[in-house]
């Protein structure tokens, strides 16, 4: 008997993450902080572009960390300014953290 | 003038680069004699500011800055000294090694004359803290041997267009093969006319975001001066003696070497060095102040109004007072701000911000209060009352420059959320050096500064002394019963924090959102006073272990907060009074280092 490929743990803490999971929690998220919706937040544009500040950046940062249980350089926003580089590398770090967990 | 003991460690003198000695006793002292030596050394130097026939007497201060210059005899002074060796780390042949005694001597510079601090030396340290923070060996030793050689350095962040955004500035120094070429404008910088190196944050990307910008180090000896020239001097309210003007750049070549740190780090770095001059520099300005609050002083006792003395009318009496406290306050968060960079480097970027925010703007509150009772001889520009005149003047910049009120309540709200989270009633206490005036340093961690923190141990402080406060005294049940104010007020803070929406966490935030940063410094502003109280308890200065001071100190940031605190008991009252007459009959100073003055 094979499992279904759509059984997967609920828990936030064991979801397998993917780039687009995580692009478009950070759409939504960095929508709120620019009062635009999320489908006008294209994912390759520098969010700089958009006018996020880097006040906004600062608290962008925390909010991953509450969401995802991640600890971040404060500077991650800076470092991956579009949405796909943030993703990308939000997913190497959750990968990370996975694997030292186990 | 050499061989003066006060003046060691200059070049071609052989400086102990050993380890630092253990923090001790014997290290506590040797420090502590040291920095009083020193102290004691300037203060005789300026001598006595009511004496005539003293060329740095106050008269002769306010006629400079009538003339728009600084006083002559003053950077004379501070020439003979090698001043500019306080800005140099000791292990580059200065005198750099404590923050908290940096801001020790400089206060003795700002309790005669802001303009003279600032033009003198302030912008040049600010400068030096980004090649202390992030420079080369190479740059290190160059900006060392143009300090201690007297030269002054210019720090230019500001173009008038983009104010404390300076993450949209616009002057760029454009990579080119083995450097780079300088474009556009700073302006309002100090110095720019006579500084030997300027430190330049430059735009070295056209991308928008926060790596784009570096920070250069120029030499004006480099500079092609067809290329180069400086802006009219700026004429401004306050200050008046600082020459204030620009630089202004076309298509300029620099090598590559004059970069300090890595390509798109300016930003970074800027937040970092601001560390340290955000939390020394409002500690120094605290000299204008003291000086202010004798002067008032000196009025109330001497003037006849009602056929009483002024210092007899209670409203005069009750605004010495507290203006004696509102000092003690300032310098308890500038004390907690300075050592928090050697003993908790990775948590000052928000306690720097704190005392960059509020220790300026209770100065200033506190010099109108005092003007108050100086009523109509508070206007006049000459004479006696010629100096408190200059200060009201003078003070308000330093909510300017590089970081205005609001920019450090911004780098305190993104903050405030992630410390609500996790630091806010769970985090380890500050060790009690934090709190001692007089305990040893190691040197300034400059490369332990951190952006952001999850932690708080200033605050955890206060959580962690409510079990254990004293409850003999009235004045001791007194600060007692303001602790646990206080601690409700962290309590609300936390819920307001955890409860801001994205929007209220951005530079863009409702005024709701910088209202809880201001609750917040001043909050802490208390736990830097309950701290300071504490550690003084077991010996020392018997006027800072005594409660009356803290009760009071605490009552008066509760009613800052909008709190209505029960009354304090009389004596918290006559115990402050009478050191605000003992301090002034006996020439000490009025604010935690109970300072003798000359005259």
């Amino acid at each position: 008997m094979s499992v279904p490929a759509t059984d997967r743990p609920t828990s936030t803490q064991h979801t397998e993450h993917s780039v687009e999971s995580l692009s478009s929690w950070l759409a939504d998220r960095i929508a709120l902080y620019l009062q635009r919706s999320p489908s006008e937040i294209a994912p390759s544009v520098p969010l700089a572009e958009y006018g996020l500040d880097s006040v906004a950046a600062l608290s962008l940062c925390g909010d991953i960390e509450e969401d995802f249980d991640l600890v971040l350089e404060p500077t991650v926003a800076w470092d991956y300014p579009t949405i796909d580089a943030l993703a990308g590398h939000l997913v190497e770090e959750l990968r990370d953290v996975q694997s030292e967990a186990r | 003038m050499l061989s003066d003991p006060a003046i060691q460690g200059l070049p071609g003198k052989v400086v102990p680069t050993g380890p630092a000695p253990t923090p001790g006793l014997l290290a506590d002292m040797a420090q502590e004699e040291a920095a009083q030596r020193r102290v004691a050394d300037l203060e005789k130097r300026f001598g006595d500011p009511e004496d005539p026939a003293n060329p740095l007497s106050a008269a002769h201060i306010l006629a400079a800055d009538e003339a728009g210059e600084l006083s002559p005899a003053g950077e004379q002074l501070l020439d003979d000294l090698v001043f500019n060796a306080e800005f140099v780390p000791t292990a580059l042949g200065g005198r750099l090694d404590r923050l908290d005694t940096l801001v020790r001597m400089m206060r003795q510079v700002f309790r005669r004359d802001v303009a003279l601090g600032l033009g003198y030396g302030i912008t040049s340290f600010m400068a030096a803290a980004n090649v202390w923070t992030a420079g080369s060996d190479q740059q290190r030793r160059r900006l060392a041997d143009l300090l201690l050689d007297g030269q002054k350095i210019s720090v230019a962040y500001h173009e008038l267009p983009h104010g404390n955004d300076f993450v949209r500035n616009e002057f760029r120094a454009d990579p080119v093969p083995g450097g780079y070429r300088l474009q556009g404008r700073k302006e309002v910088i100090n110095n720019a006319a006579s500084a030997a190196a300027f430190s330049l944050f430059s735009r070295t990307s056209e991308n928008p975001g926060s790596r784009s910008h570096s920070v250069l180090l120029v030499e004006r000896d480099q500079l092609d001066l067809e290329r180069f020239s400086v802006l009219p001097r700026y004429h401004a309210v306050g200050v008046r003696g600082c020459r204030l003007s620009g630089l202004d750049f076309a298509d300029c070549p620099v090598p590559e070497s004059t970069r300090v740190g890595a390509v798109g780090q300016g930003v970074e770095l800027a937040l970092r060095s601001f560390q340290i001059t955000r939390s020394a520099i409002p500690g120094m300005a605290i000299g204008a102040l003291d000086t202010s609050l004798r002067t008032v002083v000196r009025f109330a006792v001497g003037r006849q109004l009602y056929r009483r003395t002024v210092m007899e009318i209670p409203h005069a009496s009750a605004t010495l007072s507290g203006a004696f406290l509102d000092l003690l306050i300032c310098d308890s968060l500038a004390l907690v701000g300075t050592r928090a960079v050697h003993l908790l480097p990775d948590e000052t970027s928000v306690y720097a911000a704190a005392v960059k925010y509020l220790v300026p703007k209770m100065l200033t509150d506190t010099m109108y209060d005092l003007s108050i009772v100086l009523g109509a001889r508070f206007y006049v520009r000459e004479g006696e009352f010629g100096l408190f005149q200059k200060h009201v003047r003078d003070l308000p910049v330093l909510s300017l420059g590089h970081a205005g009120s609001a920019a450090c309540q911004a780098t305190i709200i993104p903050q405030l959320s992630r410390l609500a989270r996790r630091a806010w009633f769970t985090g380890d206490e500050a060790p009690q050096a934090l709190f001692r005036p007089r305990e040893a340093l190691s040197g300034i961690p400059f490369d332990k500064l951190a952006l952001a923190s999850g932690r708080d141990s200033l605050s955890a402080s206060l959580v962690a002394a409510v079990d254990d406060l004293p409850s003999g005294s009235p004045e001791e049940l007194a600060v007692q019963a303001l602790v646990m104010r206080m601690l409700d007020q962290l309590r609300q803070l936390q819920e307001d924090s955890l409860s801001l929406s994205p929007l209220d966490r951005t530079a863009l935030a409702s005024p709701s959102s910088f209202a809880l940063a201001d609750r917040y410094a001043v909050f802490l502003a208390a736990a830097a006073v309950l701290g300071v109280w504490r550690a003084a308890r077991d010996g020392g200065d018997s006027f800072l272990a005594d409660p009356a001071w803290a009760a009071a100190a605490l009552h008066r940031l509760a009613r800052r907060l909008g709190q209505r605190p029960a009354d304090l008991p009389p004596a918290c009252e006559g115990r402050v009074h009478e050191e605000v007459l003992r301090r002034f009959h006996e020439r000490r100073s009025y604010d935690l280092y109970d300072t003798p003055l000359a005259g």
